[in-house]
């Protein structure tokens, strides 16, 4: 068999009419690695679906794994038996992990699929071990899935499609939720199956993870617009960032510093190195090109904690003694991985739970008495994991409405507040609309809107770029730069160290401890950064480029790195000035 | 604000009961719970208690574990037992006070039918905490097979039942979330007149709601791609086997239940 699966002309719609493929002729062949990117809403799920046998088309023919399960041109489209026959042999790995484990033991959670297949016990035994160790999880074949990590359940998620010994698999934006160790993972586990010459079909919205696929195609409104190699795609920098789309890191520095260009990064560094040798002996020792900024010396704290101790029930504690003063008008990014105290921390700041030990003062009230939590409810804003699974009301303008009103504002007021609201986060015109009928990325900012319509002094963040497109990510750090020069104080939690070096701070939570707290160029150097690597962190993209060429300056953004290798690779012009 | 429940508690362990046939498990669990309604004299309360205790500390359960099971229920017992204090209104009256009276049969049936209760309580507790999710998914499948030998969809029931369980952790964790949420942006939960309460938790269920179909349809998405076609075709990973230990468990469970029964 050269194809795997076979899409020609196909086009589908959507009962509402929104079309979501339109004319799609692809092949997969047996050992590719395929991965498809596009923004939210350009059809790529809808394509993994028809990929994976789960969903027919209106128009065009599909073949998957030999079998002609749909054609148009028949009297009957849908052969069922053959999509039947055809399901077997694909998998299919989604985006939210806990949708995707139908059991409670995570061992027969990898031997349901064997079971439907009706494979014997002796061979789903064998097949189970196998694939838990594949992905390294062997360790919890008798824990309970909901337990587990986000990283871990989607591990254990593949595992479970691997056990039905699928011809091709169909990786369905696997990441998306996830943090960055539980995504390296994911892309370990991807990296070594593509190297048993397993058929993979990769769909993210992360331009990194596209430059380990064979071929890259890119859809948008349902059509394919590019496709070819990682460097044959990314080369039309025009086009993607026109497509809401972003160049990886080592495309966008190998053209500002006019070196040939290319994505892959290992040629750039070398191609960097290269250059870097023969100049090395001018190099200034230790310079630091970059200016240093400090933080302004602060007053009143916005947010202060004081010795903060919490655990839930019995279990270890969730946090530990932890100290900070947060000033106001500040921007403070909070890092960890899963699991060090993070989200707990910022539910103790949002007066939603209160310290075993310790204080926590909101603009210098306690969060200890009932009916001061309450006041502090208007005074600090928290914008939880995915805010849009909150949405309850039947239009958009009456979740936004929502906070004002509790605050017992006028009429007037509420309203006034609102459409301030929805035009900072560019939602005007879809007042009456409901907010289950916007795309993914507007229900996020919608749920936003929601709390910026109570016009927070301080605004408390847990992850709010998790699982939107790059388009979306750029929207919200917009948003969040605009609210932050209203003189609002921004807390937020992430996972994007890049992210995180754009704050005026950076705390470190490993373990329930503060393990690095100051500016980020105090927290992203050479010397912390085996520290951050044992607490499943890592530095920002141009400080990691920085440190692998052995540069003496310290840069934490792409500009910055491109000063600094512009000393660095040509100090003769700057002797002759 | 979050909340916590302890429903399907599995409390992993090894002993003779953990290691019973679910099957076996449930029939005798429910034939205890049954045999609850038996009981009328302290003597039949106390075999109960007993034979309980018994399985508690064959199953190397702690009794930290049983007790939590029970206190969610002591509420209700208690109400029962003020019913049965006041409504009983045979035997040699005690105290009365206006319409309340006390009698010697009130007393009796306030503290005896409550703890009569207790031995079915633990009975399902016991069940829920030796017994895996999906081991008692398999019971139920294996109990309900014959329905669908009469064209009843017995298979679907049981996986309904077993992704039920697999979910309500899930949907909890969110509940809260939305609470919290809510919560955050001035929402009053559990605050106000009762009307007030009311109309604070539709919100709450609004959004739930929605989130459960994202989840509905989430799943059967995942349920197709592992080509769940629901019975006939299905192999079992651990077949379910009744074996000697399996049989004496029901043998002894069949001889309590006469011995209660009979000495009524």
């Amino acid at each position: 068999m050269d194809r795997v699966a076979a899409l020609s002309h196909v086009t589908l719609r959507y009962q509402s009419g929104a079309q979501a493929l339109e004319d799609v002729s692809l092949v997969v062949r047996p050992g590719e690695r395929l991965c498809v990117l596009g923004s939210n809403g350009s059809g790529k799920s809808t394509l993994a679906s028809v990929l994976c046998g789960l969903l027919a088309p209106d128009e065009g023919t599909v073949t998957l794994l030999g079998e002609r399960v749909f054609d148009s041109g028949r009297a009957e489209p849908i052969d069922f038996a053959a999509y039947q026959r055809a399901r077997r042999g694909v998998g299919l790995v989604f985006q939210n992990p806990d949708d995707q484990i139908v059991t409670t033991v995570v061992d027969e959670d990898v031997a349901f699929g064997p079971e439907n297949l009706g494979v014997a016990p002796d061979e789903i035994t064998v097949r189970v071990e196998r694939e838990l160790r594949r992905v390294a999880m062997m360790d919890y074949a008798k824990a309970d899935p909901t337990r587990l990590s986000g990283g871990q359940k989607q591990r254990v998620a593949i595992a479970g499609a691997l056990a039905m010994e699928p011809q091709v698999i169909v990786f369905d934006e696997p990441g998306s939720l996830l943090d960055v160790r539980g995504r390296r993972a994911i892309m370990r586990v991807m990296g070594r199956l593509a190297a048993d010459g397993a058929t993979i079909v990769h769909i993210t919205h992360f331009m990194e993870e596209a430059l380990e696929a064979d071929r890259v195609i890119v859809l948008e409104r349902g059509r394919i617009v590019l496709e070819g190699t990682p460097q044959e795609v990314f080369g039309h920098a025009d086009k993607i960032a026109r497509l809401g789309l972003e160049e990886p890191f080592a495309a966008r520095l190998s053209r500002r510093l006019e070196l040939p260009w290319t994505c892959d990064a290992d040629a750039l560094e070398q191609a960097i190195a290269h250059r870097l040798d023969k100049t090395r002996a001018k190099l200034p020792s230790a310079s630091n090109a970059v200016p240093y900024f400090d933080d302004s010396p602060s007053n009143k704290p916005a947010i202060a904690a004081e010795h903060v101790s919490f655990s839930y029930r019995t279990e270890r504690k969730a946090l530990d003694d932890v100290s900070l003063g947060i000033a106001p008008g500040s921007s403070v990014a909070i890092v960890g991985q899963t699991g060090s105290g993070k989200s707990t921390l910022l539910r103790l700041l949002c007066a939603l739970e209160v310290p075993d030990a310790g204080n926590v003062l909101v603009n210098g009230i306690s969060t200890r008495r009932k009916r001061d939590r309450r006041k502090l409810h208007g005074t600090i804003g928290y914008v939880m994991q995915h805010p849009e699974r909150q949405l309850f009301a039947e239009t958009v303008l009456e979740d936004v409405a929502f906070g004002p009103t509790n605050m017992g504002l006028s009429a007037e007021e509420v309203a006034r507040r609102c459409r301030a609201a929805l035009d900072l986060v560019d939602l005007v015109g879809f007042d009456d609309a409901s907010p289950f009928e916007l795309s993914g990325g507007q229900q996020r900012l919608c749920a936003i809107a929601g709390i910026l319509a109570m016009r927070p002094r301080i605004i408390v963040l847990d992850e709010p770029t998790a699982g939107l497109d790059p388009r979306g990510r750029q929207e919200l750090r917009w948003i969040l730069e605009r609210i932050g020069e209203q003189g609002v104080t921004i807390v937020q939690v992430t996972h994007n160290m890049d992210d995180a070096a754009r704050a005026d701070r950076v705390i470190v939570l490993d373990q329930a401890r503060v393990m690095l707290d100051g500016s980020p160029r105090e927290v992203f150097c050479a010397q912390t950064r085996p520290a951050l690597h044992d607490a499943g962190l890592g530095v920002p993209t141009a400080l990691d480029w920085a440190l692998r060429l052995g540069l003496a300056c310290q840069p934490l953004t792409l500009d910055e790195l491109v000063a600094c290798l512009d000393l660095s690779i040509r100090p003769a012009q700057s002797e002759e000035v | 604000m979050a909340l916590k429940i302890s429903m399907g508690q599995y409390f992993a362990a090894e002993s003779p009961i953990h290691r019973l046939d679910p099957r076996a498990k449930v029939v005798a669990g429910l034939a205890v719970m049954v045999s609850v309604f038996f009981i009328h004299t302290p003597a039949q309360l106390a075999l109960g208690l007993v034979a309980m205790l018994g399985v508690v500390v064959l199953a190397h359960i702690p009794a930290r574990k049983v007790v939590e099971s029970i206190r969610p229920l002591v509420f209700v017992l208690l109400l029962l037992s003020l019913f049965n204090l006041f409504l009983v209104n045979t035997g040699e009256v005690l105290w009365t006070a206006g319409p309340l009276r006390i009698t010697t049969d009130s007393l009796r049936a306030a503290w005896l039918y409550s703890l009569r209760l207790v031995v079915g309580v633990i009975a399902a507790a016991l069940i829920m905490l030796t017994t895996t999710p999906s081991r008692l998914t398999d019971a139920f499948d294996a109990m309900l097979a014959p329905l669908s030998r009469l064209g009843l969809p017995g298979h679907e029931l049981a996986m309904v039942f077993s992704l039920m369980l697999r979910f309500i952790p899930t949907l909890v964790d969110e509940a809260s979330a939305i609470m919290d949420a809510q919560t955050s942006r001035g929402g009053a939960l559990g605050e106000g007149s009762p009307i007030k309460r009311v109309r604070a938790v539709i919100p709450v269920l609004v959004a739930l709601l929605a989130s459960s179909l994202h989840h509905a349809n989430d799943l059967s998405r995942a349920l197709d791609a592992r080509c769940y076609e629901g019975g006939a075709a299905r192999s079992h990973w651990h077949p379910l086997r009744m074996r000697g230990a399996d049989w004496l468990a029901l043998l002894l469970v069949v001889v309590y239940f006469v011995t209660i029964v009979l000495w009524g």
